[in-house]
């Protein structure tokens, strides 16, 4: 089996923070973490190139770090992709992530990456990919490396992969069918009376988890401030040019309002399945509040508002999909500049 | 998580920053107070 291995400049040896921005470089065989990772994998197993690049340019130009990565991954010939691991180190982790996804879907071969569970990466592919969860501590690269070694096996052979507490990987969030011995009514019995008892028991539902995002620093001077308004509550013009859904919205849409000082109900109207849109449809403003904002901008209390603003549905919509929204529109924003954002949700 | 306080409460689902039930002027001061309060709150330090 002829794997290709991904590190970034720090685990290939050729630097630190100083050569963060470096772009990516091929070496023959393993490297660094990728000579123990090859042992344990077996003598049937090669490392066949490995890749280093900087964090910062791996983020920063994940485009193109991505299609110079698959002309490698492809040309080596390999089987089976392997990146990291990458502990707690975020901008290691998104390339990782990235990397992984793009071999497994443009290449259709299996890849493995491994990262703690509050790694920025984990939290954007751990739905697509199969992390292992490494912990935070690279003092654990050892142990780490023999579970992605056992894994990468098992995904290579195809064998069985247990679940996430079994196999040691990030939970991906997928529902399988299981042949079990007692029906829904008594394994529920059972769980209400261990419970009454004290008795350990673990539920079959997985509540979602919400990963703690620190609040932005505050906006130092508003009178300078660009201003961007954002709704989830589907307004849209007339026609819903961008068909926007009204429930479990994959899509959103920005739409001008330059030389706008009033939203008008007969140019609008709303894609939104969740609330009665009467009083929004008579006065878009109620919504997106333009007039009053405009009066703030002419009276110098905000520097300036963004000529558009940004529009979606939020009813009903699976976490992945809004977390997917939610960072296109932060990236429109940082591209336009905007300094604070207004969302009106209903 | 929501949480924190960068949430300010709106005037309820249907119209967040209006009220259909008060007077052109009485809406627009309450949605100005609205939109006020949610500057204000975007240039103090979250707790």
């Amino acid at each position: 089996m002829r794997v290709v291995h991904y590190l970034n400049q720090f685990f290939g040896g050729l630097g630190g923070e100083e050569q963060a921005g470096m772009l990516l470089e091929i070496r023959e065989g393993a490297i660094g973490p990728g000579k123990r990772l090859e042992q344990l994998l077996g003598s049937e197993t090669q490392v066949a190139l490995t890749l280093i690049c900087g964090d910062n340019y791996a983020v920063e130009h994940q485009d193109e770090l991505i299609a110079s990565a698959l002309e490698k991954i492809r040309a080596a010939g390999a089987d089976l992709f392997i990146a990291g691991p990458c502990f707690l180190a975020g901008r290691y982790g998104l390339a990782a992530g990235a990397l992984c996804k793009a071999a497994q879907s443009q290449l259709e071969i299996p890849a493995i990456t491994a990262m703690a569970r509050e790694n920025p990466g984990a939290d954007l592919y751990r739905e697509s990919l199969y992390i292992i969860d490494s912990g935070e501590s690279a003092a654990k690269m050892g142990e780490v490396l023999a579970r992605m070694a056992c894994f990468a096996r098992k995904v290579s052979f195809n064998q069985e992969i247990g679940s996430p507490a079994e196999d040691g990987y990030i939970p991906r969030g997928l529902i399988r069918d299981q042949f079990v011995e007692k029906t829904a009514a008594e394994r529920l019995v059972d769980m209400v009376i261990a419970k009454a008892k004290g008795q350990p028991l673990e539920s079959e539902m997985v509540p979602a988890t919400f990963e703690r995002i620190p609040m932005p620093p505050r906006v130092k001077d508003l009178k300078r401030a660009k201003l961007m308004l954002v709704t989830d509550g589907g307004l849209v013009p007339k026609g819903n040019p961008d068909k926007i859904q009204g429930a479990a919205a994959t899509r959103w849409g920005s739409y001008s309002i330059k030389d706008c000082d009033d939203l008008k109900g007969e140019h609008y109207e709303i894609s939104h399945g969740g609330y009665d849109p009467q009083f929004v449809r008579q006065d878009p403003d109620r919504l997106v509040p333009l007039d009053v904002v405009r009066e703030l901008e002419k009276e110098g209390m905000i520097g300036k508002l963004c000529d558009e603003f940004i529009s979606t549905s939020g009813l009903a919509n699976p976490l992945s999909n809004t977390r997917r929204m939610g960072r296109e529109i932060a990236d429109k924003a940082k591209r336009l500049g905007i300094d604070a954002i207004i969302l009106t949700s209903t | 998580m929501v949480s924190g306080n960068r949430v300010v409460l709106g005037n309820g689902i249907v119209q967040v920053v209006g009220d259909a039930n008060a007077s052109p002027e009485e809406e627009k001061k309450l949605r100005r107070r609205l939109v006020e309060k949610a500057l204000e709150t975007l240039s103090k330090d979250s707790e």
